[in-house]
């Protein structure tokens, strides 16, 4: 909404055409006020609203609370989270921007630069794109090698199946 | 059913089904798995492996398979051509760009049991990188097999009114500035 100087409320700006004269003006924007949370004695969001162990990479609607516009996490003492949800958080947001969930939080390029799109689709990616090598030798079948999925920080989620959690494929 | 004929039962019973498959977004594994079982013929009660049940299945959109991991970095893919010297590793990405059909040919092939009928069975496999299919194959299709895996929605497949709705978990402070 504004370039240049940053804000310290956030703000409308308004133009009105009245005749000969044009009205500018900025009207500071009140957030509406937010439901009760359910648990009201939490000390962070997370437990406030009793999702501790309920969130994964897809739940692209809260995880974009806790975001800036060019996709990186805002810090804790904004957000109020506790240091391992805010972790929690943390990996989710990148396993979400590798899966491709959140294509609008992207950083600004520098101008006449076109972005170009990944080729390949990839979920519950764990270390950067860039820096995992290949895996030339995996072993024999007694110890192989296995392919790390998801992230360790999220084997205490709830799990509404019966099958384990597998975090090395 | 007491109207058909015996013969006329048989042949119904019996009958190869061709059944559809979208690819797009999952893992090729659970592919592979979900057509193993089409192509043996497990899923019909009538199932022995000298009864040559199977049925046909058709993947669509191979190329837009979705590996869990850094598979695509991670996974290599190896053969060699019988000559000294002919042993050649490839990463899946890079075996992906050549041939978008390979990786889930690969897995099914692997899936198999592994005697003289695999060759058949991947005889009556057909694989397809779009969802562009002959006219012939399409005018087969009795069925689609349900995808494996739920995709999830992006940010912005989500409406207004379901972002609307989704409660804010924290509120900013006064003096916060948003960048």
């Amino acid at each position: 909404s504004h370039s240049g100087f940053p804000s310290l409320f956030t703000f409308a700006v308004v133009e009105v055409t009245e005749g000969n004269t044009t009205t500018i003006e900025g009207r500071i924007i009140e957030e509406a006020e937010a439901p009760p949370p359910p648990n009201p004695s939490g000390q962070c969001p997370i437990c406030r609203w009793n999702l501790k162990h309920k969130y994964d990479y897809v739940d692209v609607l809260l995880l974009s609370q806790f975001i800036r516009s060019d996709g990186g996490m805002l810090p804790r003492r904004v957000t109020g989270l506790c240091l391992e949800e805010h972790k929690k958080v943390a990996v989710c947001v990148q396993m979400a921007h590798r899966a491709g969930l959140l294509p609008n939080h992207r950083p600004p390029l520098p101008e006449g630069h076109i972005a170009k799109k990944p080729k390949l689709n990839r979920y519950l990616t764990r270390w950067p794109v860039r820096s995992a090598k290949p895996i030339w030798k995996r072993g024999p079948k007694w110890c192989k090698k296995p392919f790390p999925v998801g992230h360790p920080l999220l084997k205490d989620n709830v799990k509404y199946t019966q099958k384990p959690l597998c975090l090395n494929h | 059913m007491a109207s058909y004929s015996r013969a006329a039962q048989q042949w119904a019973t019996f009958a190869r089904a061709w059944y559809l498959l979208d690819a797009k977004m999952q893992p090729p594994g659970k592919i592979a798995a979900a057509t193993v079982i089409r192509l043996e013929g497990r899923h019909k009660p009538i199932y022995h492996a000298l009864n040559d049940c199977g049925d046909h299945v058709v993947i669509i959109n191979t190329r837009h398979i979705a590996f869990s991991g850094n598979k695509w970095e991670q996974k290599v893919y190896s053969s060699h051509t019988g000559y000294p010297g002919g042993f050649k590793q490839v990463t899946a990405t890079q075996l992906h760009l050549k041939d978008p059909t390979a990786i889930v040919k690969l897995a099914v092939y692997r899936m198999l049991p592994k005697n003289l009928q695999r060759r058949t069975l991947m005889q009556r496999l057909h694989l397809f990188p779009e969802d562009v299919i002959p006219e012939d194959i399409e005018k087969n299709l009795l069925q689609e097999i349900p995808q494996p895996r739920a995709v999830p929605k992006r940010l912005d497949e989500y409406t207004p009114e379901e972002i609307a709705a989704f409660p804010k978990v924290w509120t900013p402070p006064k003096d916060f500035r948003r960048k």
